[in-house]
Parts: C-alpha cells; structure tokens; sequence
C-alpha cells in the first residue's frame, strides 16, 4: 500500500488538455475557418466600399490603412466566438463535468481552452494583417507592429475568456453563437474601425464614438501608425469585462468540483 | 358515425387541403420559434437600419440615389435565402426524426408534403418582404411607379425565393449535406457584398464587374430596384425569370427524388 502514482504535474495536464483542442482543429479544418474569415471580411468590406469611402472623403482617407485595424479585431473577434462554441459543447457534453471527477487542477481545463483559442487568435491575426498588406496597410515600424500585435491579442484573449464563460454558462453551442454574432457585426459596423466617426448621422456620433469596438479600433490604429493613441478608455474596457468575466470564470470552474 | 372522407387521397381537393394543413403547420412552427421569427423579421430590419446609417450618405452619394433602393430590395432577397437555408436544415431534422416516414403512412396526397414548403416558404418570403419594406418606408424608400410595380416588387423575391429553396432542398438530400449547406451560406454571404444593392457596380473593380453583373442575385435586386425607382425592367427581369426557372428545372428531379427515399 505504499506505491502510489503520481500525478501529472499540472502543467503537462494543461499540455495535453491544449493539444486536445488544438489537433481536431487542425484535422477537422477548423483553423483554416481562423484564416479564412480575415480574408472573407477583407474582400467584403475593401472591395466595395474602397471606391465609396475614397469618392466621399475626396481621397483623404486610404481606406486600406483605415480598415485593416477592424479587420483584425473581427479577426480576433471571430475566434473568441469559437471559443464560445467550444465552451458550450465541452459543458453539454459532459466533458467538463467528467474532467472535473478526474485529478485535474480546476484551472487546468480553462487555462488550455485559452492558450488553445490563443493560438488560433494569433494564426488569425497573421492573416488579418496579411490581409491588411495586400491592401495597402502599412506598420509604421517594428515597434508599432509589436504594439500592435501585442495589444490586439490582448483584446483577443479578454474577449475569449469571456466569450468562454458564456458558453460554459449557456451550454448551447448553437445559440451561443449565433448570439455572438449579433454584436460582433453591429458593434463592428457601427463602430469608426469601419467608417470615420464625422460620417456617421449625428444622433449615433456618441454611441459609435464610445463603445469598446471603436476604442480598440483607434488605439490599434494609432500604435499601427506610430502616431500614439489614447490607450487608456481601451485599458479601461478591458478592465471592466474582466472585471465582470473573471469572477464569473472562477465560480463556474469551481462550482462542478 | 356520419363522418367519412369523401375524396380520395389522390384528388386534386385532397391536395388542396393536405397543403395548406401542412403549410399551416410549418409556419405555426416558425411563428412559435423565437429565434426563427428574430432571425426572419428582425435580423433583415436590424440589417437595413445599420446599412442605412452607416453607409447611406456614403452609398447615396456615389450612386446618385438613395441608397435604400438598393439595401431594401438586397435585405429583402437575402432575407429570403437565408430562410430557405435554416428551412432546408428544419427539413433534415425532420427527415432524421421520421416525421415524412410517418405522414406517408397516413392517407395523404404524396405531393402536399412538398407543395406545402413551398407554399410556407412563399408566405414567409412574403410576409419578411411587407416588414423589410415597410422599414424602407419609413427611412424614406418610396414606390415611385404605381401599385402594380409594388406588386410585382413583392412577387420577384418570392418568385427567385422559392427557385433558391429549391436548391438547397436539393442540396439537403444529398450525400454530404452540411458541407454543400455551408458551401452555399459561404456562397450567400459572398454574394450580399457583390451584388449592386450593397453598392452600385461601379464601385467595384473593373475585372469584377462582369462577375457581378451575372451572378443571379444581382438581377433580382435590380429588378426590384427598377420596379420601385423607375428605370428598364424588361432586362433584368427576364433574366431573374430565367435564373429561376433555370434552378427549378435542374433541382426539380432531385427534389422529387430525394422527397420520395426520405419518406
């Protein structure tokens, strides 16, 4: 009675738990999902409206370089929401549910569904900014990329978190996302990573001004074009989801034990 | 007791009536499903709205009009088939329940179960259409060619409707169908960014515009956008004839195939 196995380190749990999400998504075609949909939202936006944009802004605005910071947040948007999805099916089929009679740390299954849509978000981001070259977006230097990259994963990784508690809170894969869906698109498209602020009516000028998306989209724009943006309301948003998502993580990871 | 079915199960009576019972059914289904009636009224609304105050002046200024003659009729043509898309995911549900299987046990016209989509697709196509535009209206879209143009609005996304609808019920019955369903929302999707409600053609690059031109959506939204605006509606509008009846002839068999194994 004195042998005993011992149990993995918590961090070779996290390892495996990561490559449990990350291999079916490289097989099931998944991840190419990630890099398309840059690329879908690049041709559907820049394509179309290029000409629109330049012709009313008289050609003040190289709508390449505007847009590109959006795209990339639709991007990063776009895994978080597959974050949800995984979330919920992980939580309705019991998975969280038998993971958690199991010795595993009751961070560990949380903590590898996050660095597994983390990598998905920075595969994704690549291609947005791909995407951004091929029409014209330009990095100011190597510090406004890594700024930039470092704070759109950021956004990345907040948004997936929470984007994670609503899926485990949910448990309906479908609906989740679906409802996921609605404020990406109108938070997207009603925001100035889409369409400069002075062109929206002036009664929705407040709204499109202050909400998160358009604060993200102009702090990206000015660490993409060195020019320094005010960071802080986009710290502060951040702040406050996980403000709110945090606690909410904790209760919803420890409740099953 | 006194009741008895006078006709047979094969008349044309019997058609008539087993239709609209299984019409009444799907669309009572529909109504009851929340998600159903958000995403067929109030996604197409809430699309519209956005399009309008995001990219109307910008829109309206390029194009030299306003911009929701061409956001009302694409919202109205893409609302139409993105229903018949979660309608043709309803009917594999349906068909994996064995709910057809058990109908056709029943004395019933063998094609009111077919007949019946089609007819709950063209009221839902219609009724989605009344909102969209009643929604235009009050934005400031406007019938400036009489009430019969305003009918012949209404009929043209019922009427390329119901041929799409055809498509991807043929698309539910075969093999491998969630990937030919994505493959077309894909399609879908790419098709509301090309096609000239969303911005005039000329907006677009010069090696797209013939693509444009020619993809099937573009004659119906253009037809609509004549049949409101004023302008030719002879050219679009047999083209929109031709599409359609194109995609029936080339779905019908599969269909009628499809409908008789499923059963």
């Amino acid at each position: 009675m004195t042998t005993t196995t011992a149990a993995p380190s918590p961090l070779y749990q996290w390892w495996v738990l990561s490559a449990r999400t990350l291999i079916p998504a490289v097989r099931g075609g998944e991840l190419v999902t990630a890099l398309v949909a840059p690329l879908v939202f690049t041709v559907g936006f820049y394509v179309p409206l290029q000409r629109v944009i330049a012709l009313f802004t008289g050609g003040a605005v190289d709508y390449g370089q505007f847009l590109m910071p959006l795209i990339a947040l639709q991007a990063v948007a776009f895994t978080a929401i597959s974050a949800a999805f995984l979330a919920a099916t992980d939580a309705v089929h019991g998975i969280d549910r038998r993971f958690a009679t199991m010795p595993i740390a009751a961070a560990v299954p949380l903590a590898a569904r996050l660095s597994a849509s983390t990598v998905k978000c920075a595969l994704s981001l690549a291609a947005a900014i791909g995407c951004g070259y091929v029409i014209g977006f330009r990095f100011a230097g190597a510090t406004a990329a890594v700024g930039f990259c470092v704070l759109a994963l950021t956004i990345g990784t907040v948004l997936t978190l929470g984007a994670d508690v609503l899926g485990t809170v949910f448990r309906s894969p479908e609906a989740t996302t679906q409802a996921l869906m609605l404020p990406q698109l109108v938070l997207g498209m009603l925001s100035c990573g889409f369409v400069p602020i002075d062109q929206f009516p002036a009664w929705i000028q407040p709204f499109v001004r202050n909400q998160p998306v358009s604060q993200f989209a102009s702090s990206l724009r000015g660490l993409a074009d060195g020019t320094g943006a005010a960071l802080t309301p986009t710290l502060l948003w951040l702040g406050g989801i996980l403000l709110v998502v945090v606690p909410l993580a904790t209760r919803t990871n420890r409740r099953q034990r | 007791m006194s009741t008895t079915v006078t006709t047979p199960e094969n008349s044309v009576p019997a058609l008539v009536r087993h239709t609209g019972l299984q019409a009444g059914r799907l669309l009572t289904r529909w109504r009851r499903d929340p998600m159903t009636v958000l995403q067929s009224l109030a996604y197409p609304v809430l699309l519209l709205l956005m399009l309008e105050a995001v990219l109307g002046r910008q829109v309206s200024a390029f194009a030299g009009q306003d911009a929701l003659y061409g956001t009302v009729p694409m919202v109205v043509v893409m609302s139409a088939l993105l229903g018949s898309l979660a309608g043709a995911v309803t009917l594999g549900r349906e068909c994996e329940a064995g709910l057809p299987a058990r109908l056709w046990v029943l004395p019933v016209h063998r094609a009111s179960a077919l007949a019946s989509r089609f007819v709950a697709e063209a009221v839902r196509i219609t009724v989605t259409t009344v909102v969209v535009v009643a929604a235009g209206v009050v934005l400031g879209f406007r019938f400036h060619r009489g009430p019969l143009a305003a009918i012949g609005f209404l009929a043209v996304p019922v009427l390329f409707g119901l041929a799409f609808a055809a498509l991807v019920t043929a698309a539910a019955f075969m093999a491998a169908k969630t990937v030919v369903i994505e493959a077309i929302s894909l399609l879908c999707t790419l098709m509301l960014f090309f096609n000239p409600g969303f911005v005039p053609i000329g907006a677009y690059p010069d090696v797209l515009a013939p693509v444009i031109r020619n993809q099937p959506m573009t004659s119906a939204v253009e037809t609509m956008q004549a049949l409101a605006l004023g302008g030719a509606v002879q050219g679009p509008l047999v083209r929109t004839v031709a599409w359609s009846v194109a995609l029936v002839a080339v779905c019908a068999v599969p269909v009628i195939r499809g409908y008789r194994r499923a059963l």
